[in-house]
């Protein structure tokens, strides 16, 4: 009898390309057709980390947070987003994405992580601009070249055959590195992420970002695999991505453009994972981990509501001026200001809990430069909250001849992403307790001694 | 758990379910009556107000502790929740629940048929269980919890009249301050846990080194002094008047601004333990009093110079901490806070009391601080009225060497980063100005 473990991947794997092409064929109902595929691969993903060990249940619990996303993007859609283009591109990549979460094998990875990018190379999808383009194609051809020596210097292409093997030495590190760099948007490859969100679909493009696979590699290939390398050269990549943090923050406190402005802060917030996964202590993993979870649940709600608005009263919304729009659509409003203050660590939400244990780590293990993070966080807020007020405070404008806040599909799908963020941080354990399990698991193989050759398999 | 600890449980969370349970439902499409919000404020506070007697007339023996499981714990770290009513909390958690309970009833009046009634009662609430919070924590980690949310209701109800831009920037520059202040509060949880191995002062205070303490008490000074205007951040005081009037009563009279003088109350064995740190209080102090006297004198509206009176009570305060008379602080604080706010809630009506005053004594005020002008020589006056007008340029010196450098860094950066983006950056800010007319509507 098959593993029933294998049949839930592949269900909640093919589920969501199944219906992509079943959407092509018939060409109706695709907002019926996505919801079913993403809600089967939500249950999918949710038995599979029902019955998960603690210690592994990284991977199915990324698969739930990714496709209780994309159930609740396709859900929220405004109706002139909600075309076979928008809906089969998102299946596709929700497919992609969790084929990337689940596998335990380069090779496999390697082709999620190419199919995860493909929409943004294609006219009839999301076709990108060219930093995106040329970003995610440098950060695919990096992977590939690191896969490739390890390949060359190691007998399996197997995760956890490799664990602490080091495979390809510092050639193979290095391609890693570049790989992540490129594909998160770290300094001084950052620019892309604001570029992808500007110059294509919010929703889609968010998605992309909120896949996070430069966090996936780091917790997943590289801090497992090269235990010895990671001690020594991977405080760059932290200290590079706690610079692009505050780089990233520093930069949005004259940006104008709304979605540039929430693709910093998103950039800014996400760029603390990898801080954290690099701390090396058992709190800046687990707070890494924890905030992988809110940076995905906030920024997407940030986006969501900001392309609400976009309909509602046009894409030309800036920050360069009061707007007033809180008068037109207080519920979205209140949506905006919650999910922006829990991305910026509001006390009783989720983010207080990552932020306070991101920072603990960091400054820990890296005390001169862990000092950025909560600089970075700061301007973060100030960012978020010019924003905010410049979007919905202000005069009322008069002249709209359709005024309409949240609609009731909008506003379930928004209050369970608060309730989420809000229930998470008034009792963290919940979710705190098994991303340190799997914290756990980590951390030792960062500290593992090298094995002899003849141990190896 | 025993009745003292139910009782102060009740206190802490009873504004903090009432702002959840009615923004729940608002969210979801329920509009409550402004009869209810006012009853419902009106019975909370006032029970609190019963439970918190009871509570206090047992606190003499020993404080009331309630020990949760801690509310995370990952490796050496753990976040304990505890709360406790000690000899020093239950004066700020007394003020807080009568003077809330107070603005609350004064509210139903004063913002009748106010669009922001309902938005305005809610952040009462929240700030009400954010305060209480703050002063019944028995950890640094939990205070801050209570402590920024302090900040956001405070900054929210600065943007409450938010049709004008005033309000709304002025919110801004507050959140700004706020959050710039707030990292040495952060910073000061983490050093403890690293030097102590714990910021809980249930029992025993963490124990420091001499240079321990000293950094500690700098970054909670630091802290303090963001929340309490004290110099340099005096200059956000006057712009968050632009609130409705109970709320800059129960901020900036009553409870937020003395939120600072608390931290460093509560951090006072601390302080005992670093003399530079006391000083650098008590200088901060002087300065402050003096700075909110001067500048004090030289403004044109009531509640601004009700504010400024306030941040010179308040220096004072910090002076008496510095030097170490917790008591005398803790009975100024409280005293200061209720007669501030009765002189904020009056404000709106200062005219009429200046007529009724004038009309006891008969048609003749005498005028007050000539003594001062008669110490000073016409150009020192001269030089002290412009210096005074500007608020001492705490905010232009702030501009200068922190916001103006930041933007311009800012700047740089967007120069080097969006070379290509020109183009979609000038086409969104041309087509903003559509939206600026209100054309370019479509729907869903």
């Amino acid at each position: 009898m098959a593993d029933p473990r294998l049949v839930l991947t592949v269900i909640a794997i093919s589920m969501p390309w199944s219906a992509g092409i079943f959407s092509a064929v018939i060409q109706r109902k695709v907002r019926a057709v996505g919801f079913s595929a993403s809600l089967i691969s939500l249950i999918a993903s949710a038995l599979m980390l029902d019955g998960a060990l603690p210690a592994e249940s990284l991977s199915a619990a990324l698969m739930v947070l990714f496709s209780s996303l994309t159930l609740g993007a396709i859900v929220v859609l405004p109706r002139r987003d909600c075309n076979l283009r928008i809906v089969g591109g998102i299946l596709f990549l929700l497919g992609s994405t969790l084929l990337g979460y689940s596998t335990g094998n380069l090779l496999v990875l390697l082709a999620a992580w190419i199919l995860t990018t493909v929409p943004f190379y294609l006219s009839r999808l999301f076709r990108a601009l060219w930093r995106p383009r040329v970003s995610l194609f440098v950060s695919s051809v990096a992977l590939a070249l690191a896969i490739s020596v390890i390949a060359a210097s190691s007998h399996s292409l197997t995760i956890h055959r490799l664990s602490g093997d080091s495979p390809g030495g510092i050639a193979a590190f290095a391609l890693l590195v570049i790989a992540v760099i490129f594909r998160k948007g770290i300094c001084p490859a950052h620019a892309w992420v604001a570029d992808a969100i500007d110059g294509g679909p919010v929703i889609p493009s968010a998605l992309l970002l909120n896949g996070h696979f430069g966090a996936l590699l780091v917790a997943k290939l590289i801090v497992p695999v090269f235990p010895d390398t990671v001690r020594n050269f991977f405080p760059v990549l932290s200290d590079l991505a706690l610079a692009t943090a505050l780089y990233v923050a520093i930069r949005s406190l004259s940006e104008n453009a709304p979605r540039r402005l929430i693709a910093f802060l998103a950039l800014s917030q996400s760029a603390c994972i990898l801080a954290g996964l690099e701390s090396r202590t058992t709190e800046g993993i687990t707070g890494a981990l924890v905030h992988w979870i809110v940076v995905s649940v906030s920024t997407m709600g940030l986006f969501t509501v900001l392309r609400l608005l976009e309909v509602r009263f046009g894409e030309n919304l800036t920050a360069s001026t009061h707007l007033g729009l809180a008068e037109h659509a207080p519920r979205l409003a209140v949506f905006f200001l919650i999910f922006g203050l829990a991305l910026v660590g509001l006390p009783g939400t989720l983010s207080f809990c990552s932020q306070d244990l991101l920072i603990h780590g960091t400054l820990q293990s890296h005390p001169q430069t862990g000092l950025l993070l909560p600089i970075a966080i700061a301007m973060n807020a100030v960012s978020f909250f010019r924003l905010f007020t410049r979007l919905f405070l202000g005069k009322r404008r008069t002249g709209f001849t359709i005024v309409a806040d949240a609609l009731p599909r909008e506003q379930w799908i928004l209050a369970a992403g608060v309730l989420f963020v809000v229930l998470g941080g008034l009792f963290p354990n919940g979710i705190v307790a098994p991303r340190l399990a799997e914290a756990e698991a980590t951390r030792p193989a960062a500290h593992a001694p090298m094995r002899p050759a003849a141990m190896q398999p | 758990m025993d009745l003292s600890q139910a009782l102060l449980l009740f206190i802490v969370l009873a504004p903090g379910v009432v702002f959840s349970v009615i923004s729940l439902l608002w969210l979801v499409g329920w509009v409550p009556k402004e009869r209810v919000l006012s009853a419902t404020t009106g019975i909370v506070f006032a029970a609190s107000i019963f439970a918190l007697a009871a509570i206090s007339w047992n606190v003499g023996a020993a404080p009331v502790v309630i020990k949760f499981r801690d509310w995370f714990a990952v490796g050496q770290y753990d976040f304990p929740l505890v709360l406790m009513a000690d000899r020093l909390s239950v004066p700020f958690l007394g003020m807080t629940v009568v003077l809330s309970g107070l603005i609350g009833q004064f509210s139903a009046t004063y913002l009748h048929r106010d669009g922001g009634f309902l938005r305005f009662y809610l952040l009462l609430h929240l700030f009400a269980f954010g305060s209480l919070l703050a002063f019944a924590a028995a950890s640094f980690d939990l205070l801050i919890g209570g402590w920024e949310v302090v900040g956001i209701t405070s900054v929210l109800l600065i943007a409450f009249f938010q049709q004008r831009p005033a309000p709304v920037e002025n919110a801004l520059r507050v959140f700004t301050i706020y959050r710039a202040s707030d990292i040495g509060l952060l910073l000061v949880v983490f050093a403890m846990h690293q030097w102590a191995g714990t910021a809980s002062f249930a029992g025993r205070f963490p124990q420091l080194t001499g240079a321990q303490a000293a950094v500690a008490g700098l970054l909670l000074l630091f802290a303090a002094a963001g929340k309490a205007a004290q110099i340099p951040f005096s200059g956000w005081l006057p712009r968050a008047m632009e609130g409705p009037t109970p709320s800059s009563a129960i901020f900036y009279g009553g409870i937020s601004i003395h939120a600072g003088p608390y931290l460093l109350l509560r951090a006072q064995p601390l302080l005992a333990h670093s003399g530079m740190a006391s000083a650098l209080v008590i200088v901060i102090g002087v300065l402050t009093a003096i700075h909110g006297t001067i500048v004090g004198r030289a403004t044109a509206d009531a509640k601004t110079s009700l504010a400024y009176a306030s941040l010179t009570q308040v220096g004072v305060i910090f002076v008496e901490i510095g030097i170490g008379w917790t008591w005398v602080a803790v009975i100024h604080t409280v005293g200061h806070a209720t007669g501030r706010t009765l002189q904020f809630l009056r404000a709106p009506s200062m005219l009429h009391d200046y007529h009724q005053m004038h009309s006891a004594a008969g048609g003749e005020l005498a005028p007050t601080g000539k003594h001062l002008d008669s110490l000073f020589p016409e150009r020192f006056q001269l030089w002290l009225y412009r210096w005074a007008l500007d608020r001492g340029h705490l905010d232009t010196v702030l501009d200068r060497l922190v916001v103006d450098p930041l933007v311009r860094l800012s700047r740089v950066f967007a120069k080097l980063d969006g070379i290509a983006f020109g183009d979609i950056r000038s086409r969104r800010e041309e087509a903003a100005i559509s939206l600026q007319a209100g054309s370019g509507v479509r729907g869903d």
